[in-house]
C-alpha cells in the first residue's frame, strides 16, 4: 500500500522546487501531496494551513526564526524538518534539523531518508497488521459501545480505568477501520456479537 | 511530472467534457446546459451566463488533481460565483445523490441480507446523511452569509474564516467506512444492485472529497485574502 505524505517544499528558486518535486514523485511506494512555498513571508501561513508531515526547507528561508518557533506557532509540533542544501552551510545552523538532503542526493538516498522518518511512526502499526482480529476484551468493549454505553460506564462494568477503555477503543478503530458507533453496530450484528433486541436505543 | 492539459477559454467545451466526463457535474453546477455544438468554453459560458474565469479555475483545479491552495486566488475566481457553485453542489448531494444512493442501497440489501444487518446498514447510512446535512447547512447558514457580507465590505467581528477551516472535517470519511463495512463484512450474496450501489458509494466518496478540496483550497484561501483587504 502506498504511504501518504504531505510535504512542503520551502525554497525560493522555482527550478529547484520543481526539481525536488519531480524527484519525489519518482519514488515508488509513496503518495505525495506537495505544497510549494516560494517566500519566507508565506512560510508560516502555508505551514499553518496545510500542516505538512515533512517540511523540506532551504535554511536561508527559515531566516531568523527557529524551527522550534515555527512548529509551535503553527501548531504543528510533529512536523519533521529537512534542510535542503546546495551550498556549504554552517554546521551549527543545521543541528536543529531532523535530516538534511542535498541537491546531489541520489533517489535511493532520498528514499532511505524518508523511510526512516516513517519507520519511527509506523512501528506500532506494523504490529497491528499481524493481528487484526479483535481480542476477547475488545469484543466485549465493542458490545458495550454498540449498546450505547459511555466510556465511564464500560470502565465500571469491566473494572478497568477509562484510560484503558480509550486505548482499547483506539485499537479497535485501527484494527477494523471503523470509527463510529453505528459502524461498529453493523460489525457487531454481522459477527453475531449482539442481536438487534440487545440494543435498547434502536 | 506529467501535468494534464490546462484548459482555456478558447478550447472547445465538447473536448473538455468528453475527455473528462466528471466535469459534467461542474458544468451543471455552473448552470451550463448540454448541447454546445462546436462552441468554445468561453462562448458556452457567456451563453449560459456562467462566470468563465471561475469555471476554468475549478475545472483545471480538479483535472490537474491539485491538492494545495491556489496562489493569488482572487485573480482567478469570483467568490459570488463560487458560492453559487458550492450551493448547487450541496443541493446535488443532499437532494439528489444521497437519496438516490439510499434507494439503491435499500434495493441492494432487501433480498439476501439478514434483516437485522440490513436495518443496521440503513441506520448507519441515515446517520451519515444527517452528518452531511449538518456539515453543509453550517456552510449555507453561517459561512456563506458571512462571505456575502464580507463582499459588501461588512466584516462580522465575531467570525473569521479560520473558525470554519478548523472545524471543516473530511465529510467523506464516514462513507469510506461504509465501503469497508460492505466489502469486508457484508453477509449477503451481492449481485447487480449491490455492485451498482457500491460503485455509487465509491464515486460519492470521491466527489465529496473533491468538493472538500475545493472548499479548502479555493474557497477558504479566497476568503482569507478578502479578510486581509477589509
Amino acid at each position: 500500500m502506498n504511504i501518504n505524505l504531505k510535504i512542503a517544499i520551502a525554497e525560493i528558486s522555482g527550478i529547484i522546487r520543481s526539481g525536488v518535486e519531480v524527484q519525489l514523485r519518482k519514488l515508488t511506494g509513496f503518495h505525495f501531496q506537495i505544497i510549494e512555498i516560494d517566500s519566507s513571508e508565506r512560510l508560516y501561513e502555508a505551514v499553518r494551513l496545510n500542516k505538512p508531515d515533512i517540511l523540506i526547507i532551504n535554511p536561508a528561508m527559515a531566516g531568523g526564526h527557529t524551527l522550534h518557533q515555527l512548529r509551535e506557532e503553527t501548531g504543528n509540533l510533529s512536523m519533521k524538518c529537512m534542510a535542503l542544501l546546495y551550498t556549504l552551510t554552517d554546521k551549527n545552523q543545521l543541528r536543529y534539523y531532523d535530516e538534511q538532503i542535498t541537491i546531489y542526493d541520489t533517489l535511493d538516498g532520498l528514499k532511505q531518508k524518508l523511510e526512516q522518518f516513517i519507520l519511527q511512526e509506523t512501528e506500532d502499526d506494523k504490529e497491528d497488521d499481524e493481528q487484526q482480529i479483535l481480542s476477547v476484551r475488545e469484543k466485549e468493549i465493542v458490545v458495550c459501545v454498540v449498546k450505547g454505553m459511555t466510556n465511564r460506564e464500560i470502565a465500571d462494568l469491566l473494572y478497568l480505568s477509562t484510560h484503558t477503555i480509550i486505548t482499547h477503543r483506539r485499537n479497535i478503530a485501527r484494527k477494523l477501520q471503523i470509527h463510529s458507533a453505528s459502524g461498529l453496530t453493523v460489525y457487531a450484528i454481522v459477527n453475531k456479537l449482539v442481536e438487534l433486541s440487545d440494543i435498547g436505543k434502536l | 511530472m506529467y501535468k494534464k492539459k490546462e484548459y482555456r477559454e478558447t478550447d472547445k467545451m465538447f473536448d473538455l467534457i468528453s475527455g473528462n466526463y466528471s466535469m459534467m457535474l461542474v458544468m451543471s453546477r455552473f448552470g451550463i446546459e448540454p448541447g454546445f455544438d462546436e462552441k468554445t468554453i468561453g462562448e458556452v459560458c457567456r451563453q449560459n451566463k456562467a462566470d468563465c474565469r471561475t469555471f476554468l479555475t475549478v475545472v483545471n483545479f480538479l483535472i490537474q488533481k491539485r491538492d494545495t491552495p491556489v496562489e493569488n486566488i482572487n485573480d482567478c475566481i469570483s467568490l459570488e460565483h463560487l458560492i453559487v457553485y458550492l450551493h448547487n453542489a450541496h443541493n446535488y448531494f443532499l437532494k439528489f445523490r444521497l437519496p438516490h444512493l439510499r434507494r439503491k442501497l435499500t434495493e441492494a440489501i432487501k433480498d439476501d441480507c439478514p434483516e437485522d444487518v440490513a436495518f443496521a446498514i440503513t441506520k448507519f447510512f441515515d446517520e451519515y446523511v444527517c452528518e452531511v446535512d449538518k456539515h453543509m447547512m453550517y456552510e449555507e447558514k453561517t459561512v456563506f452569509p458571512y462571505v456575502r457580507d464580507l463582499l459588501k465590505g461588512k466584516k462580522n467581528p465575531k467570525y473569521n474564516i479560520s473558525i470554519f477551516h478548523k472545524r471543516h472535517d473530511q465529510i467523506e470519511l464516514k462513507i469510506t467506512e461504509l465501503k469497508y463495512l460492505l466489502l469486508k463484512y457484508y453477509p449477503g450474496k451481492g449481485g447487480n444492485w449491490f455492485n451498482s450501489a457500491l460503485f455509487d458509494i465509491f464515486s460519492t466518496e470521491r466527489d465529496l472529497a473533491t468538493h472538500n478540496q475545493i472548499e479548502n483550497n479555493l474557497f477558504t484561501p479566497a476568503i482569507l485574502e478578502l479578510e486581509k483587504q477589509i
